[in-house]
């Protein structure tokens, strides 16, 4: 697993940071303004993937890492590694258009993928609902929560490319304690299936979409998962 | 279930007033026969409550629950305006358009009632016109008639 360091046209490196999709506390804000300014970094950008990025000297960037770490931060991932993930604000209390808890089950996912190794750089997006506000079609494995504990997931999704690819869908009505089964199952097809260095779009069409439909999400009956309070309010009283 | 951004976004009570209407000319209203989950229009309706009362747009799931064995008779004239409300609500999702959205399953119950199949709705109005004058070329020119009313 790489690092996500980039050498600047200007001789200085660019090093990305992540948070827990993009959340961080205040005292982590705070400690990582300290240690941005220590290492003589003018500025953060914020970056698409719900990350921040500064510029600084070559020989800062370990005390910065160490710093960093300390606060519950970290250097992100590139190259063939699982990024950082991205999650819409949906959670209780928040966007009020989510169906779903999107921020907790996507830092859940981050926490226990980002960073692993695979064929080529692999991207998670959730987001709480159709809008799809973190691009769940652009991903290499999307989820959309489509009702409450619902997720619809997509897989070999590709964006920020000259070839932008759109996700398809895998599954529908997979609740957020199974999604790691579902990823777990695609990961594990994704690495015994793709050629090195083979993004999983590629994968998924020269093997076919199939091989990363797990049967035993698959064959739970359509619609078991669904919320039936309507259902239960439309037969009342008749 | 979707959250209604603002419950003053969109007007419910305004499709709502068309099911009522279409209700109070029903046969069946106050008899033992009359039972909203298995009818198109007592189903709009309690789509639509449940919706407000609740405060959410989408209802996951609902869309197949439409009772779409319902095949009482109805009068082009007298659906239209309940079809330009929806057309008037819609808050033209495009992409992001869902079919368990209450508008639509409004809209939904509204197309059972008078079309031989529901339209694929396209996420806009003026492309749904187009498709319905396609099916439907009276209905579309009764529906954009009404909506010519309030424009």
């Amino acid at each position: 697993m790489g690092e996500a360091l980039f050498r600047q046209k200007n001789g200085l490196v660019a090093v990305n940071i992540a948070a827990a999709c993009g959340v961080f506390t205040p005292g982590q804000f705070q400690g990582l303004a300290e240690a941005v300014r220590e290492a003589g970094a003018g500025a953060l950008k914020l970056t698409s993937r719900q990350t921040v990025v500064l510029i600084l000297e070559e020989d800062k960037i370990a005390g910065l890492a160490e710093k960093i770490s300390g606060l519950g931060l970290r250097i992100a991932p590139y190259g063939n590694a699982i990024r950082s993930v991205k999650a819409c604000s949906g959670g209780p209390g928040l966007c009020p258009r989510a169906l779903a808890d999107a921020l907790g089950l996507g830092i859940e996912l981050q926490n226990r993928y980002m960073g692993q190794d695979v064929p080529k750089d692999f991207k998670i997006a959730v987001a709480g609902c159709i809008r799809g506000c973190t691009d769940p079609h652009c991903a290499d494995f999307g989820l959309i929560a489509c009702g409450k504990d619902a997720y619809r997931v997509l897989i070999g999704g590709r964006g920020g490319s000259p070839s932008p690819e759109r996700g398809k869908v895998i599954l529908e009505q997979v609740r957020s304690s199974r999604v790691p089964e579902v990823l777990d199952f695609v990961l594990a097809r994704y690495r015994e299936l793709a050629e090195p260095g083979e993004r999983l779009c590629k994968t998924v069409g020269r093997v076919g979409l199939k091989e990363f439909i797990p049967p035993f999400i698959a064959e739970e009956p359509a619609g078991s998962l669904q919320d039936d309070e309507f259902g239960e309010f439309l037969r009342s009283g008749e | 279930m979707r959250s209604l951004k603002n419950l003053n976004e969109v007007n419910l009570e305004a499709i709502y007033k068309h099911f009522e209407k279409l209700c109070s000319g029903c046969d069946k209203l106050n008899t033992p026969e009359c039972r909203e989950s298995s009818c198109l229009i007592g189903f709009g309706k309690r789509a639509l409550r449940f919706s407000i009362s609740k405060g959410v747009l989408d209802i996951a799931g609902a869309k197949k629950m439409i009772p779409t064995g319902d095949f009482k008779v109805y009068y082009l004239e007298v659906i239209a305006p309940g079809l330009a409300e929806t057309c008037r609500q819609c808050r033209q999702c495009q992409d992001n358009h869902s079919p368990d959205c209450v508008i639509a399953l409004a809209r939904t119950c509204l197309e059972y009632t008078v079309l031989q199949s529901e339209i694929d709705y396209p996420g806009s109005v003026f492309q749904y016109l187009a498709k319905v004058r396609d099916q439907a070329p009276e209905l579309s020119a009764l529906i954009a008639a009404e909506l010519k009313k309030s424009s």
